[in-house]
């Protein structure tokens, strides 16, 4: 029986401040090669320098993966001629990745599985070329931003466990908040390779690699594609050559790029001009120290809360909601706040093309509207009109509440004024709840609410209500 | 007619505090000699700039001892709306946008930029005749080579057309023209200047130093451009000494070693004659001077052609038409950009350089050819570092022999590299190195090689400085010897 061997490899942009080598701004702007310096063009002379950001980003990414850390680490240059490297080499780390050896944990059909991090390795972006009308342009805005490339063992058994390792290491890469990881920007690149052997043999099967695949849903599609394209040439008994292919998003396909004629000669040798970097336990113990709380911890504490697992869902997969979902989960009913915030709240925001950063809806006042709600001072119904209010304007929610009239009667004395004659009015519906006929109540609630423009409390007033109805 | 540029810096620097004579005057009696010179020492003059430099500083104050002192600057080192060629088709028309740090630190001394100084192409060469724009020749006899690869920095000084100059030295590129031109030249420790905006050739073993006519000017320039850069991550974060400070101070009780393998029968005899008469005269002034063996020396050569030409090819890669320098006009595809830039933009010995360090580096080669030569250097680092446990300074001849007349070995790859068989150990050990005028072959001066311990520059220019007394050559090409 044939099976698959997958490993993926994925390079993932750093957010730092300036690029790894130099002291250029390292962010993203439609003026092509503004963020650049001599040192990010290879200029003749010019040396690197090296961004500690950059270590501490990958460190805490090593240290989130398991990985083993190389504690004396260097630099080496990957050496190859194209138009979008600048020095005619890349510096990268060869021989000492900053981590090694570490794994992640998905979970799949319900059971836990480690796939195994092969390593994590610094190194730089190329510039970008930009085709137009038979020229290439480039644009070194790129050159030299920082990059971690993390290289999976080639334990991946299916497509769909590739997609579940991607997402696992996209959602613990944005959870450190180093990188964005948007695949569609470009911030997170995906590369699989498949090979089949026959299940009982020692030895790995052709190595076929696609590159550059657009989305994680498309890395399983791709795989899956290419493991029975695989399957059929290799069961009418061909022989496979390696390949570098692409996954065509149109016919769902995989596409030859290029074969491997012969193995790729990087003339890889320490890069002189970095001198060797030692990573000291202190150094390592700040990073651990100072690591955020990453989105399988924050499960954990929603799910002892109580919160349900869809909203749980919703929190986590939407970092920007976590974030804020954390600034009043401690202070106030966390399950009454999960719901209102997956709910009423990302409700509005989704249908307006609202960001979380950009709505004016602070702690305080979401904190206030979850009180408000469960004492009873406004319904769930009143909040969804306040709600929308809260988000478009800075006002405090006791302004929004006065401003749309929506306040509660919750007044004992005023509500059993109004409960008394409404109650005087309607015998039939009196004697209707002697004889059990809970609907009564209903109807009696309604005719309340209408007399009070739907502002009586409906807590109290159900309190209130089945009271007075019991001592008639 | 006085010649001022012909007074040493210190006296120089009297007069201009004194306002006997101003910048200008320096600056124009340099551009007449250079001007009437015809040794080919330069690439591109900077005269302009210069006379324009020089009337700006008559207005301030000589606030130190190097003010508006005239300097000719190498050509692979970096300098600001300067051409910058390497000596090179792939630089010809080449003007940077930044200036070197050692420029930067020349320039806050207000020192004046004469020019660029010819070199072998890309610093690959040891008698400056691969250079692009032809061969520098020597001041004291036009037949025989300068030695190189900072052939222009070396006969300028030695021909009196600049006062200092700045050289690089990777293999011995800044002693053994020195040697050949009757001139100090020193390589610093590693680290110890900073090479950004150094045209790299092999970055583990570069260094920028100075190239003067006595030790004392030399530990001048020393000064000037020594010390921590932020742009250079190898640079050093030792604090810097004034390389002065030992100068005049007595030398007896320092201890010499000086190995049999550079007094070998390789190495001429007039050559370690001159050696030995030196070492006469440090014994008599109560130095211990010491025969020793070092391990490892013999695989200089070996050890050169792999690390410095592996580091060589990566570095020289940048250069492939598509950013700045030169471009083939000869292409229809990336492929062919590449391969006819190159193939056009560079000289013979660079392309055979680039090749063997690319062939070393390559597939398996790496590690039987690169990785091992990187533990043969680390080997042969430690056996020079031990002599200096018991040793103040080590001493030998710089070169084999005195220069040679120009052809003698452009057409055999190997031998060029020979000239550097005694000079190279000490770049692959990090070592500071010095070589100085002793003596003459004929009408052709001998270089002592003076290497020091890490950071003792200071203790080299001591007893540099006390020889150069001792001996005191009239050191003028064409003059009395």
């Amino acid at each position: 029986m044939l099976v698959p061997t997958i490993g993926v490899e994925v390079h993932v942009e750093l957010k730092s401040n300036t690029k790894v080598f130099s002291s250029s701004l390292n962010a993203f702007d439609n003026e092509p090669n503004k963020y650049v310096s001599v040192i990010d063009l290879g200029y003749p002379g010019t040396l690197p320098k090296l961004n500690k950001e950059v270590i501490n980003m990958a460190l805490s990414a090593a240290i989130a993966l398991n990985c083993k850390i190389n504690k004396v680490m260097h630099f080496d240059r990957k050496n190859y001629f194209y138009p979008d490297l600048p020095k005619g080499y890349q510096i990268t780390q060869n021989k000492t990745p900053i981590g090694y050896d570490g794994y992640l944990e998905i979970e799949i059909n319900g059971k836990k599985k480690k796939i195994g991090i092969e390593r994590i390795q610094i190194e730089e972006d190329t510039c970008k070329s930009i085709h137009v009308e038979g020229k290439t342009l480039l644009n070194a805005n790129r050159a030299g931003v920082p990059l971690i490339e993390v290289v999976s063992k080639p334990v991946i058994e299916t497509g769909e466990e590739a997609a579940l390792y991607l997402e696992k290491l996209r959602e613990i890469l944005l959870y450190l908040g180093i990188s964005d990881v948007k695949i569609e920007e470009g911030s997170m690149r995906c590369d699989a390779n498949i090979s089949l052997k026959e299940h009982d043999s020692p030895e790995f099967g052709t190595k076929i690699e696609i590159k550059n695949i657009g989305s994680i849903s498309h890395v399983k599609t791709s795989i899956e594609y290419e493991e029975k394209r695989q399957k059929e040439l290799l069961l009418k008994g061909e022989i496979l050559k390696e390949e570098t292919r692409r996954f065509d998003e149109k016919t769902l396909t995989t596409v030859l790029m290029r074969t491997k004629e012969t193995g790729n000669d990087y003339r890889y040798f320490p890069e002189p001009d970095i001198p060797y970097v030692v990573l000291s336990e202190e150094w390592i113990s700040e990073i651990k120290n100072n690591m955020p709380i990453l989105a399988d911890e924050l499960k954990e504490k929603y799910r002892k809360l109580g919160i349900n697992e869809n909203n749980i869902k919703t929190i986590i997969s939407n970092i920007s909601l976590c974030k804020f979902f954390e600034t009043v989960v401690d202070k106030t009913n966390p399950i009454s706040a999960a719901n209102i915030l997956t709910s009423e709240v990302l409700g509005y925001l989704n249908k307006n093309y609202i960001k979380i950063s950009d709505m004016k809806l602070n702690q305080d006042n979401f904190i206030k509207l979850i009180e408000y709600i469960n004492i009873g001072k406004i319904s769930s119904k009143q909040a969804k009109d306040i709600i929308p209010v809260l988000i478009e304007k800075e006002l405090s929610i006791d302004q929004v509440i006065s401003e749309l009239k929506i306040e509660q009667i919750s007044d004992e004395n005023i509500l059993l004024e109004i409960i008394n004659k409404i109650i005087d009015l309607n015998p039939n519906a009196v004697n209707d709840f002697k004889d059990g006929k809970y609907r009564a109540v209903k109807f009696l609630m309604g005719q309340i609410m209408k007399e009070t423009k739907g502002q009586a409390s409906p807590q109290i007033l159900n309190k209130l209500l089945t009271e007075e109805l019991s001592k008639r | 007619m006085t010649r001022y540029t012909e007074l040493s810096i210190i006296e120089i620097n009297k007069l201009l505090k004194n306002k006997e004579i101003k910048p200008i005057d320096l600056v124009l009696e340099t551009f007449e000699k250079i001007e009437s010179s015809n040794i080919n020492a330069f690439i591109t003059l900077n005269k302009e700039e210069a006379i324009n430099k020089a009337i700006e500083l008559e207005n301030k104050e000589v606030d130190n001892i190097m003010f508006g002192i005239p300097i000719a600057i190498k050509d692979n080192i970096i300098t600001k709306n300067l051409k910058t060629t390497c000596a090179s088709r792939m630089l010809e028309d080449f003007i940077p946008i930044y200036d070197a740090t050692v420029i930067n630190k020349i320039k806050e001394k207000n020192m004046i930029i004469i020019g660029k100084t010819n070199m072998d192409e890309f610093a690959m060469g040891s008698t400056g005749e691969t250079s692009y724009f032809g061969a520098t020749l020597n001041p004291w006899d036009s037949t025989v080579v300068p030695g190189g690869s900072s052939s222009g920095s070396a006969a300028s000084v030695s021909s009196g057309l600049s006062i200092v100059a700045l050289g690089s030295d990777t293999g011995g590129s800044i002693r053994q023209p020195s040697s050949f031109c009757g001139v100090v030249g020193m390589k610093p420790t590693y680290s110890r200047v900073s090479r950004y905006g150094l045209v790299a050739f092999a970055s583990s073993l570069d260094q920028i130093g100075p190239i003067s006519r006595t030790v004392m000017e030399n530990a001048l320039l020393l000064n000037v451009i020594s010390g921590y850069d932020e742009n250079d991550l190898t640079s050093s974060k030792k604090e810097v000494i004034d390389y002065t400070r030992l100068i005049n101070k007595g030398i007896k009780g320092l201890k010499i070693a000086v190995p049999n393998y550079y007094m070998a029968d390789t190495i001429n005899s007039e050559v370690r004659n001159s050696v030995r008469k030196v070492i006469d005269i440090l014994k008599d002034e109560g130095c211990t001077v010491e025969n020793i063996d070092i391990d490892y020396l013999d695989y200089a050569i070996p050890l050169y052609q792999v690390i410095a030409l592996a580091e060589a090819s990566s570095n020289l890669a940048r250069f492939d038409g598509i950013r700045f320098g030169y471009v083939s006009s000869n292409f229809t595809n990336v492929e062919e950009l590449y391969k006819n830039t190159r193939s056009e933009g560079f000289g013979n010995e660079v392309k055979r350089r680039l090749m063997i360090g690319s062939y070393v580096l390559s597939g398996d080669n790496a590690h039987k050819y690169y990785e091992k030569a990187l533990l043969l250097r680390r080997e042969m680092a430690n056996a020079l570092k031990k002599v200096f446990e018991k040793y103040d300074l080590i001493i030998g001849p710089t070169n084999t022999d005195v220069a040679y007349p120009f052809g003698t070995k452009i057409d055999d790859a190997l031998k060029s590299f020979y000239d550097d068989l005694l000079t190279i150990p000490v770049n692959m050990a990090g070592l500071p190195a010095m070589s100085m005028p002793v003596g003459f072959k004929s009408n052709l001066p001998i270089g002592l090689h003076i290497i020091g311990n890490y950071f003792k520059e200071d203790v080299m220019y001591q007893l540099g400085h006390f020889i150069e007394n001792k001996l005191k050559l009239h050191l003028k090409p064409g003059g009395e010897k």
